[in-house]
C-alpha cells in the first residue's frame, strides 16, 4: 500500500516535471512548481530524488523508452559492417534528441551537477545506448572487423563523448541534424580507424 | 626651499592617498573573491546567493556590488583565473618536448591544474551548458581555447613523422578533449584521483591516436 503510494506520487512528479521542462525549460521549472503541478509537497519530491538533476535524468531516459522497443526490433536485422551500424544508431540518437534540444543541452549542464553526490546515476545514466554501442563492436570482433585486443569499453566511452560533446555545436546555434550526423560519422571513423588497425 | 619641500611632500601624499584608497580595494576584492569561490565551489553558480557571499565575506551585499557589477561578473572572473592558469600550465608543458611526448605532457598538466579544483570545474561545466550562463562563460573560455594548445602539439606531432598524417588534426584534438573532459566527469562523480585520471586521459589518447600512428 505504501509502496504504491509512493510510486503514484513519483509517477506524478515525472509526468509534471516532463510538462514543465517542455513548457518553460528546465531552469525555470523549480522544484516547488514541480510539486504544485504534482499536487504533491515539495518534501514528497525530494523524497522520490535526490535533486532535479535526478528529476530531468529519469524524465530523459523515460523518453526514449519508445525509441528503444523500435530500436531493438529493428537492430538484429541491420545489415552492414559494424561502423556503418554504429553510425545509424547515434544518428538516430541525434534526430530522436533533437527534437527537445534545450532539454538535451540542459541534461549535459545537469550532468555534471555538484549535488548529484558521488555515484550519481546522472552520470553515464543512458546504459541502454552504451550496452547497444557495446554490443555492436563486440559483434565486429566476432566477424574480425575490430582488432581481437581492442579495448571496447574505452572505445564506448570514447564515442560517447564525442556524441554528447558535438552537443556544443547546438548549444551556440547550430541544431543542423545533418551537420552533427556527418561530424560523428567522422569521429566514429577515426575511433574505428584505430580498433581495426 | 622650504616651501619646495612641502610642495614636493604634498604631492606626495597626494599620490599616497588614492594608492592607499586603491589597496583597500584590492584587498576588497579579493576577499570578496575567496568567499564567492568557496560558495560556487561548495553550491554551484545557482546555489551561492550574492548575500550570501557577501556575508561569508564579512561585508555587505551593496559592498560587493561596489566592487561586482553582477553575480555572474563574479563567476567569470573566478572561471576565468582558473582556465588562465591551466593554459599557462598547458603551454610550459608544451615547450622543449619531443612532439609525441608533449601530447600526453600537455594532457597530464591539465590534469593536474584541473584537479587541483575539480568541484570550481564542475560548476563551470554545469554553467557552460545552461541556458544562461553558457554564453557568457563561453565567450570567457574561447579567449585562449586550451583545446587548440592540444591542437598545435597533435600538428606538430604529425608534422615531424610522430603521428601519421591525419585528414583532419583539429578533429582529432578535439576528440581527445572531448574524452578528457569525460574523464573529468568521471573523477568528480566516481571520487577518481589524480593518477587515475592521468592514466585514463593518456590511454583515450593512445586509443584515439592508434588510428593516426603509423605501424612499424
Amino acid at each position: 500500500m505504501r509502496a504504491a503510494r509512493k510510486e503514484e506520487t513519483r509517477r506524478r512528479v515525472l509526468d509534471a516535471a516532463r510538462e514543465l521542462f517542455e513548457e518553460i525549460g528546465y531552469d525555470a521549472a523549480t522544484i516547488r512548481e514541480i510539486a504544485r503541478r504534482a499536487g504533491v509537497s515539495t518534501g514528497s519530491v525530494f523524497t522520490s530524488f535526490p535533486s532535479k538533476a535526478h528529476v530531468l535524468t529519469t524524465v530523459m531516459q523515460e523518453r526514449l523508452t519508445d525509441l528503444y522497443a523500435e530500436l531493438d526490433r529493428i537492430l538484429p536485422h541491420l545489415r552492414g559492417s559494424c561502423v556503418d551500424r554504429c553510425r545509424s544508431m547515434f544518428a538516430v540518437h541525434y534526430a530522436f534528441e533533437l527534437r527537445r534540444a534545450r532539454l538535451f543541452l540542459a541534461y549535459i549542464s545537469a550532468s555534471f551537477d555538484w549535488s548529484a553526490g558521488p555515484r550519481a546515476p546522472v552520470f553515464g545514466a543512458n546504459t541502454h545506448l552504451r550496452g547497444m554501442i557495446r554490443d555492436c563492436l563486440a559483434h565486429g570482433v566476432a566477424q574480425g572487423e575490430v582488432r581481437p585486443d581492442a579495448d571496447l569499453d574505452m572505445a564506448v566511452d570514447l564515442l560517447l563523448s564525442a556524441y554528447i560533446f558535438n552537443w556544443r555545436l547546438v548549444a551556440i546555434g547550430v541544431p543542423d541534424e545533418a551537420k552533427l550526423v556527418a561530424l560523428m560519422d567522422d569521429q566514429i571513423g577515426m575511433i574505428f580507424a584505430g580498433l581495426t588497425s | 626651499m622650504n616651501k619646495m619641500t612641502f610642495g614636493a611632500l604634498s604631492a606626495v601624499a597626494q599620490v599616497e592617498r588614492p594608492t592607499q584608497r586603491a589597496l583597500a580595494k584590492q584587498r576588497t576584492r579579493e576577499k570578496i573573491l575567496a568567499s564567492a569561490r568557496t560558495l560556487f565551489t561548495e553550491r554551484g553558480y545557482d546555489g551561492a546567493t550574492v548575500r550570501d557571499i557577501a556575508s561569508a565575506a564579512g561585508m555587505s551585499t551593496g559592498a560587493v556590488f561596489a566592487s561586482f557589477t553582477d553575480k555572474s561578473d563574479l563567476f567569470i572572473e573566478i572561471v576565468g583565473d582558473q582556465h588562465d592558469a591551466l593554459v599557462r600550465a598547458m603551454r610550459a608543458a608544451a615547450a622543449c618536448k619531443k612532439p609525441r611526448a608533449a601530447v600526453e605532457a600537455v594532457l597530464d598538466a591539465a590534469v593536474d591544474a584541473h584537479m587541483s579544483d575539480l568541484p570550481l570545474f564542475q560548476a563551470t561545466m554545469s554553467a557552460l551548458w545552461s541556458k544562461d550562463m553558457g554564453p557568457l562563460v563561453r565567450s570567457r573560455l574561447r579567449r585562449t581555447p586550451a583545446r587548440d594548445i592540444l591542437a598545435a602539439v597533435v600538428k606538430a606531432a604529425i608534422a615531424c613523422g610522430d603521428l601519421a598524417s591525419v585528414s583532419d588534426p583539429d578533429l582529432l584534438a578535439q576528440m581527445i578533449w572531448d574524452g578528457y573532459i569525460s574523464a573529468l566527469r568521471r573523477a568528480a562523480l566516481e571520487g577518481l584521483g589524480t593518477e587515475a585520471v592521468r592514466r585514463l586521459v593518456r590511454d583515450q589518447a593512445r586509443v584515439i591516436l592508434a588510428g593516426a600512428t603509423e605501424l612499424t
